[in-house]
């Protein structure tokens, strides 16, 4: 059977290798056109990598599908659907922000995200930035970052799109937006739906996923107006997720998840003279419902409000030095069955430098303080620089240090939470290559992050499980990522995009891997267009990866295919309609032990864009 | 060049090393007889527990006998176990069933899937029947019950209802005790059944985790509840008169203090404390003892003069079975086990 997946692939790849022509409009690596000022002019001498609409398409169920299937990133996910959290880099779920129109939304209950939980339709861009963003993004930007952010242009424009999808396991979505500008005014509307039976077979187990059924929905309001020299944006989002939880090959699933998520920012942008200043009120609103039998209607439940208030001074002297200086003061109520109900005030002070001497060279220094919390309040700092040697040729470096503070759950959990936890630390230091010949670009990063202070939960006599601020972690590694575009002629291209990652990643004291990290993984696409049509195969290996902390048990590496097709329609280019067949293979995997991940499955779609 | 490409990027998809045939060979003995088994509750998020085997004389250790054996896992947290006659009842926590193998060969005897629902422990009484404490849904505090088994058809054949939290159980002639140390809660009450019903209920101190009898009494030890409750009280002792299910004495801890683990070996009792073994003259008892071994042990069986403890390390690996000589407190040997050994037994 390997050898049959191996000669059909390698097979595949040699004739489009064969044929002659050419196209465009890919990712473009590593130069990128990102929205958040502190991603653009602040993180030059970082890996920043932007998810274009055609890669987010393909692998669009979730954000953890999205990212699995085109980054280094590792997630460790309960069954298709369900319970979603990263390591990128080989850090833990906490260490990885997720930033939403440059404001982290990592739940303040268990500090990370849930991937499964984020529509990645609902965003005008993605981007991925590795290594230490403690700096600009706060607590948890260790292992690196994921942006998702909607953009506004004042450019007169008038567009619809509509997606239904519809696939195995019955699985249906749909997705709607609406995009205007006219004069001075922006607005976005938009929706999108999935729900599933998820009700896949366990391959060669003669059993099926069961109540693992998902549902999730997602709303969207953009707008934003342009007032003299103001610019004045408002984003705003709700997330409902209803979600079974599966059981595994040895439990029957019983449980479920309600969650909703309310997002809001207004931002007002000033430019006096040299200054631009932007002064932002973000409410964040996250709740959950943990129902242990999904047959009755008894909950535990939490919930919590963040308000953020800030203000921040951007000066661009020279068309060389940038410096912003920012002042965040953020306020948390989060009550919860388990967590009583507590608050957190926190103040921080940004100062973020950038500097440009000649046309290949630029440095950036950058700090933050916080004030008010209640342990120690870290200084947080990074440097970076990028130095273009050549057309071909460019080396960045960057060093910070980053920190995860301990989260509500860890805080105050009901029982065994600590108050007298510290915040993890970390420091890390990365050099990064950029290739570019022509169509052929390629990004190689080798990092080292050492952290300490981790917050681990450890039984305690009595049974109780009480976090402690005890574990010690150095992780380096080396990612390379790769695109190469071949046009032959005026119609035809074939884009191909890979990445691999080698990550050790180890705990000092048992000096053992940490478990759920792969060393190797690695991606790959290669897309080939004709005109209106295009076809791709996409492909991940995931290595082996320990389950104990003793390295006693392993999952076992997998390689797993997905093909598709997509045609504009040729008298009509308003409709697009294709399918796709995931799992081609129909490979047994799983990304956490004892929990398989879906049979081979298929989806088809179709899109108007109006 | 292209060429090149395409090879290189292949030989990157196509690195496969799985194999997922690959089953280790595992040394069976011919039979566990004379030796100590441990049941390992296996790992969280819907993994499978196992069964560990050490002879006595300590020169075999065999792990996942029952896979071994019959190529199926128990399921998901093998809570306990135990036994009638040549059969062993293990019980299966988050699966909800008992899975019935022979205890000298481990072949798969039996299963009991349907009755139960979280179940705990088990225990014989009066030769053919078996009962299993169950929480029933860990929500709902009115649910929980005892499943008596008729032990010769391997099915349940009553559904006791009982006080919030059932336990561990003992049987003492023909009647069955369990300790209500009150699933994710806490309960203070022990229940006596005959036969098919609640016969019986005595107060106890909060929490009572573990029970042994020595001659006509039962001790009960119980944990107190722990300072997070907002309502601390203290461990205790409590000492039962078997023949009138009268308490007759309270030994009582300090209010921060919470034992668990009591085992017992002839005249003297053993339990765990703050990271220490104590052992209690029952001749002439003082709370807390001596201590006589320092160790963080998740489970704790003293029997002929030795002292058999489980250390769960950081339960998400292999743990071990420490074994001491309780005439110096030495440990004599240290053996692996599965995942978060839970439960030691001894076939003879």
């Amino acid at each position: 059977m390997k050898l049959l997946q191996y000669y059909i692939i390698f097979g595949f790849l040699l004739c489009w290798g064969s044929i002659t022509a050419q196209l465009d409009s890919i990712q473009q690596l590593p130069e990128v056109m990102l929205t958040d000022a502190k991603l653009i002019h602040y993180s030059k001498g970082f890996k920043l990598e932007k998810l274009s609409d055609s890669v987010v398409n393909r692998n669009a169920t979730s954000l953890t599908e999205t990212l699995r299937f085109n980054t280094a990133l590792y997630f460790k996910e309960n069954g298709f659907g369900m319970v979603a959290s990263p390591s990128f880099r080989g850090t833990n779920a906490q260490q990885t922000a997720v930033i939403w129109n440059g404001i982290n939304i990592n739940s303040v209950f268990t500090g990370q995200t849930d991937f499964n939980t984020i529509s990645a339709l609902s965003y005008d861009e993605i981007a991925i930035r590795s290594g230490g963003g403690g700096v600009q993004f706060g607590s948890g930007a260790v292992g690196g970052s994921i942006h998702l952010n909607n953009k506004y242009t004042f450019i007169n424009r008038d567009t619809t799109t509509l997606g239904v999808r519809y696939g195995s396991f019955a699985t249906i979505g749909a997705t709607a937006t609406n995009t205007q500008s006219w004069n001075n005014h922006y607005l976005n509307l938009g929706v999108d739906f999935i729900r599933s039976k998820n009700d896949y077979d366990y391959i060669g187990k003669n059993k099926k996923n069961t109540h693992g059924e998902f549902l999730r929905f997602n709303a969207k309001v953009n707008q934003a107006r342009r007032i003299k020299s103001s610019e004045i944006s408002w984003n705003s989002e709700y997330t409902l997720n209803d979600r079974n939880f599966s059981g595994s090959l040895n439990t029957q699933g019983r449980d479920g998840y309600k969650d909703i998520a309310t997002r809001n920012l207004f931002r007002v942008k000033n430019k006096i003279g040299a200054f631009t200043t932007k002064t932002s009120f973000a409410h964040l609103f996250e709740q959950y419902r943990y129902f242990p039998n999904t047959e009755k209607q008894l909950y535990d439940e939490g919930k919590a409000n963040t308000f953020i208030g800030s203000f921040q001074s951007e000066v661009f002297l020279r068309k060389k030095l940038r410096l912003l200086s920012k002042i965040e003061y953020s306020y948390l109520n989060a009550q919860g069955d388990n967590v009583g109900e507590n608050t957190r005030k926190t103040l921080a002070a940004v100062v973020l430098l950038n500097h440009r001497i000649g046309n290949n060279f630029s440095y950036g220094i950058n700090f933050r303080k916080e004030f008010l919390n209640n342990f120690e309040n870290p200084l947080l700092f990074s440097a970076d620089a990028k130095l273009k040697l050549s057309h071909n040729y460019a080396l960045r470096v960057n060093g910070s240090k980053n920190y995860r503070i301990p989260t509500i759950n860890d805080l105050f959990w009901v029982a065994g939470g600590n108050t007298n936890l510290q915040p993890e630390t970390s420091y890390q230091f990365e050099i990064g290559q950029e290739l570019a010949f022509g169509n052929f670009k390629t990004d190689v990063a080798a990092y080292f992050i050492t952290s300490e202070d981790l917050i681990k939960w450890v039984p305690t006599n009595g049974n109780i499980w009480e976090p402690v601020n005890i574990s010690e972690t150095q992780n380096y590694g080396v990612e390379v990522t790769t695109s190469y575009l071949v046009k032959f002629g005026k119609y035809r291209n074939l884009n191909i995009r890979a990445n691999y990652s080698y990550t050790k990643a180890e705990d000092l004291e048992k000096e053992k891997q940490l478990i759920y990290v792969p060393y190797h993984k690695a991606t790959g696409t290669a897309q080939y267009s004709f005109k209106n049509f295009s076809a791709y195969i996409q492909g991940l290996f995931n290595g082996e990866i320990y389950t104990t902390t003793d390295n006693s048990e392993t999952l076992d590496a997998y390689n797993v295919y997905n093909v598709g097709i997509s045609l504009l329609l040729p008298k009509n280019d308003k409709i697009t309609i294709g399918g796709r067949l995931k799992n081609v293979f129909n490979t047994c995997y799983e990304n956490v032990a004892f929990r398989p991940m879906p049979s081979r499955n298929f989806q088809i779609f179709l899109n108007f864009n109006i | 060049m292209k060429k090149l490409l395409f090879l290189s990027l292949s030989t990157l998809l196509f690195i496969s090393c799985s194999s997922d045939d690959d089953v280790q060979p595992e040394y069976v003995p011919a039979a566990f007889e004379k030796g100590i088994l441990i049941t390992n509750e296996g790992p969280f998020s819907g993994g499978s527990g196992s069964v560990t085997y050490v002879s006595n004389d300590y020169a075999t250790v065999a792990q996942n006998i029952y896979r071994t054996v019959n190529g199926n896992s128990l399921g998901s947290i093998v809570q306990s176990m135990g036994f009638q006659d040549d059969n062993a009842y293990i019980v299966v926590n988050n699966s909800n069933k008992i899975m019935i193998a022979n205890r000298y060969s481990f072949e798969s005897v039996d299963s009991i899937t349907t009755g139960v629902n979280n179940p705990r422990y088990f225990v014989e009484a009066a030769g053919n029947k078996g009962y299993v404490t169950n929480w029933g849904d860990p929500t709902d505090n009115a649910d929980d019950f005892v499943a008596v088994i008729d032990l010769r058809d391997n099915t349940v054949s009553h559904t006791i209802a009982v006080p919030y939290g059932p336990e561990k159980v003992i049987s003492y002639n023909n009647d069955v005790y369990v300790a209500h140390q009150g699933g994710y809660g806490h309960n203070n009450v022990i229940s006596v059944i005959s036969g098919n019903s609640v016969s019986n209920s005595i107060v106890v101190g909060d929490a009572p985790n573990s029970m042994v009898i020595q001659n006509n009494s039962l001790f009960v030890l119980c944990g107190g509840k722990p300072n997070y409750t907002g309502d601390e009280t203290a461990g205790s002792l409590v000492e039962i008169d078997l023949s009138s299910n009268q308490v007759v004495n309270t030994y009582n801890f300090a209010t921060t203090e919470h034992p668990s683990n009591l085992t017992i070996d002839g005249s003297n009792l053993y339990y765990t404390l703050n990271g220490k073994v104590y052992k209690i003259d029952t001749t002439s008892i003082s709370l807390p003892g001596n201590d006589i071994i320092d160790g963080f042990f998740y489970a704790l069986k003293a029997k002929d003069g030795f002292l058999y403890a489980t250390d769960a390390k950081d339960f998400a690996s292999k743990g071990a079975l420490k074994i001491f000589d309780l005439s110096s407190n030495q440990e004599i040997q240290d053996f692996q086990t599965g995942i978060i050994p839970g439960g030691i037994y001894f076939n003879e």
